[in-house]
């Protein structure tokens, strides 16, 4: 009985120690982490994002993308991330450099979406995708963001940023378009700059198979 | 940043000294001399060991 | 001046620490308004928090339903369910459920009761205002930690006010042993305001960088289940199992060491959700080890309610009470040990980015947490509001129905989340063949919700019932008539 203050004693320094250990190690190290130069070119790793791009982690915040989103390639041992074709390699701290919030994730009721920017290149695509997913992806359960859209009738020409090639039942009626509001091109923005397939020192691109 | 550090450390200290403090409290209080007695604090006079104290409604 | 001495002193026979009837329902009495204003919010919050988590159900199997608004979208719903549970219905019945067994296990009428009634206004608004900014767009995406910046503030409001008092109350019990249910709560009460003001500083106002916010995040996602809501849960099983059979908890040593233990290995689970993560290997391989220690904590629980219960199982007929918490305590036991088998990487990989892990939030969150607090409910109110509850059946019918809901949903999210995590885990299969294995269950979840939802009404009828006072007035101060076919036991 005599031994409860001990377990006391050790049980108090050991909460502290978590505290210490997964809080404020992170905050100190972590936290002062800083982009690796790349000697080709003289920039950066992970490179700076446009001023759009960084509003559109705000719109992917809000629309709560993150609870059918991951943003995180596990290494390969572990798990068969690489294999599946989610990036060239795992991610490691640094990426997360630029981000805020840090979208990790803990679900992938979707794709992974760490290199969204890689396989998908095409704004448009991501627009019609989002405006109606299952116009583009038939069996997909993601839902529609059309919100983020303006149907509106069309004066005289076409817009330019109108989202072209939309097809299925929310398609716009003839003399109609659909046009980004400035969320949804800022979401865009944002998910074409996901691009993790640059080198950094703790986590170098596998040798290129030829 | 330093803010944060400032906040975190100061929580530290204040939070596991407290909890030190607490600790030494309860050792000085008597707190763990008794355990077989300990369990039986939550029952008297009038709801002894032995008294179920809960029961579904009876019906009308 | 204070009854009690006044009492004692004229009749010595009458020991220090033990109470007189009437003193008991005193200090019963005094808890009525606070913890019945958390009470009946935490309802209140479980029924806005069920339908919304109905609704994010069936949008996982119907995604064109109510897409057209943006506030109505999956990604507002989810955090929106999530932190109406979490912070309405969950901490605000915790809450109640602990001042009324801090008033009881100090032995003093609850003091400042009008510092407790603010408390649960701002709570009660802080959570409304969190919830309203999640539906209109202001949602940070941390989980469980999505209330948006203008929210936390009056959350914390009114967290003060039940830290101070936990702390008064504390200070003017009366003389006698600290009971393990007390420690539960104090260090739940420390501790919470410790981990939300580390996790909102770092993560909220003054974000730090990168992936250490994961770190953080988890930390305190994780804490929270652990040191918040488990210490409470236990607090209730400590007190109400003994109490309604008539006997003292088995082994008071085991339930010290399982406290400790507890707060020992739980504070380092956390980064078992980042298992192949961006934070350094060491945290995660630390917290794996910590994650599967807690096999201590969990069956030293485990063994002590089972043994403290043992003969007496047949008291799960005649006490609602007991039925719940005994149900809770055992969920209890089985998510524990199923959170410890995820924490093993090579199993972690296949069920991390599944519905297996919604499945096992929700075990610990329902059929542990949940369950406990009904169970405490079914206790206490009756000795607040001097009324018995109005209808055995409807009791019955809220038991069954929660209780088949969310073995249904846990079973379905389970199993799918398996065929989910496998397909992910096979390169050679299509990323389709996850969704579609993973639809069925997602139907039968969707089912289980309707389950949740119509036990959540018949309580909230009974618990409205209970405030009218319909049905019969409670026989003695504070004490039902022993059910008439059992015979109570001889002191063990
Ligand atoms: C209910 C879950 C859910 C939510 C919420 C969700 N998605 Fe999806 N998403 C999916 C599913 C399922 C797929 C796969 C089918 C498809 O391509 O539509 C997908 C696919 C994608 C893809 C294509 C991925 C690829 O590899 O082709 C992108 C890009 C995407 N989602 C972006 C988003 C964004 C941005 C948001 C938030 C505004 C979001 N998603 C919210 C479920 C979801």
């Amino acid at each position: 009985m005599n031994k409860l203050p001990m377990i006391f004693v050790g049980v108090l320094i050991t909460f502290a120690s978590s505290w210490l250990g997964l809080v404020v190690y992170p905050f100190l190290a972590l936290g002062h982490m800083q982009p690796a130069p790349d000697e080709d070119t003289g920039g950066y790793f992970p490179p700076t994002t446009t001023g759009l791009a960084v509003a559109g982690q705000r719109v992917y915040a809000a629309n709560g993308c993150i609870y059918c989103h991951s943003q995180q390639v596990r290494p390969a041992p572990l798990s068969t991330d690489i294999a599946k074709g989610l990036g060239p390699r795992r991610t490691v701290a640094r990426d997360y450099l630029r981000v805020q919030p840090a979208f990790l994730g803990t679900m992938r009721t979707g794709p992974d979406l760490t290199n969204i920017g890689v396989r998908q290149e095409e704004a448009n695509w991501h627009h019609r995708h989002l405006y109606d997913p299952r116009s583009v992806t038939e069996w997909s359960i993601m839902p529609s963001f059309r919100f983020l859209y303006k149907l509106q009738l069309i004066q005289g020409q076409p817009s330019d940023d109108a989202v072209k090639g939309l097809t299925g039942p929310l398609a716009p009626p003839a003399g109609y378009e659909v046009v980004p509001t400035d969320d949804a091109k800022a979401l865009v923005a944002y998910l074409l700059s996901l691009k993790r397939n640059y080198p950094l020192p703790e986590a170098p691109l596998p040798p290129a198979k030829k | 940043m330093t803010a944060g550090l400032v906040l975190i450390i100061g929580g530290l200290v204040f939070l596991s000294g407290s909890a030190v403090l607490a600790f030494c409290w309860a050792i000085r209080d008597g707190q763990f001399r008794n355990l077989s007695a300990a369990p039986l604090t939550i029952f008297d006079k009038d709801e002894p060991v032995g008294l179920p104290t809960d029961r579904f409604p009876s019906r009308k | 001046m204070k009854p009690q001495s006044l009492l004692s002193s004229i009749n010595p026979a009458n020991e220090p620490d033990a109470l007189a009837s009437y003193e008991r329902a005193e200090i019963d009495a005094s808890t009525r308004g606070p913890v019945l204003l958390f009470f009946g919010s935490a309802v209140f919050w479980l029924l806005v928090g069920s339908v919304l988590g109905l609704l994010a159900a069936w949008k996982m199997t119907h995604p064109g339903l109510l897409d057209s608004l943006g506030f109505l979208t999956f990604g507002r719903i989810r955090p929106a369910h999530l932190n109406a549970v979490i912070y309405g219905w969950a901490s605000s019945a915790g809450i109640g459920t602990g001042l009324w067994l801090m008033a009881r296990l100090c032995r003093v009428p609850l003091m400042h009761s009008k510092l407790l009634v603010s408390a649960a206004v701002f709570w009660n608004l802080g959570v409304l205002v969190g919830v309203l900014g999640i539906l209109a767009g202001d949602s940070r995406s941390i989980e469980w930690l999505e209330f948006p910046g203008y929210a936390t503030p009056i959350l914390f409001v009114a967290y003060a006010c039940i830290g101070i008092w936990a702390v008064i109350m504390f200070r003017y019990r009366k003389p006698g042993h600290v009971y393990v249910s007390q420690w539960y709560l104090l260090a739940a009460f420390l501790w919470f305001p410790w981990m939300y003001a580390t996790a909102n500083i770092l993560l909220v106002w003054q974000p730090i960088q990168g992936s250490a916010q994961g770190a953080v995040n988890w930390w305190f996602a994780h804490n929270v289940l652990g040191l918040w809501f488990v210490p409470i849960g236990l607090a209730s099983a400590y007190y109400m199992i003994p109490k309604v059979i008539g006997r003292p908890i088995h082994s008071y040593y085991l339930a010290i060491l399982g406290f400790w233990s507890l707060a020992v290995f739980y504070s380092w689970n956390g980064m078992h959700h980042l298992i192949g993560g961006p934070i350094p290997a060491w945290m995660i391989s630390a917290s794996v080890v910590a994650s599967v220690m807690m096999f201590i904590p969990v069956v030293t629980v485990a063994i002590n309610h089972h043994m403290t219960m043992r003969g007496h199982f047949d008291a799960l007929q005649w006490s609602p009470t007991l039925r719940f918490t005994v149900f809770g305590a055992m969920a209890y036991t089985i998510v524990s040990l199923q959170g410890i088998s995820m924490a093993i990487p090579s199993l972690n990989t296949l069920t991390h980015f599944t519905d297996y892990t919604i499945g096992h939030a929700h075990f610990g969150l329902y059929g542990f947490f949940s369950m406990m607090m009904f169970g405490a409910m079914y206790y206490i109110v009756p000795r607040l509001v001097g009324w018995e509850w109005p209808s055995a059946t409807m009791i019955r019918w809220h038991f069954w129905l929660v209780a088949s809901g969310v073995l249904l949903m846990v079973g379905a999210l389970t199993i799918g989340g398996i065929l989910q995590g496998l397909a992910q885990y096979d390169p050679t299969v299509s990323f389709r063949s996850s969704l579609d294995y993973a639809t069925p269950f997602r139907w039968l979840r969707g089912i289980s919700g309707f389950l949740l939802l119509a036990g959540h009404l018949v309580f909230a009828t009974l618990f409205v019932q209970m405030l009218l006072k319909v049905g019969r007035r409670k026989e003695g101060p504070a004490l039902f008539a022993a059910p008439a076919d059992h015979k109570p036991e001889a002191a063990v």
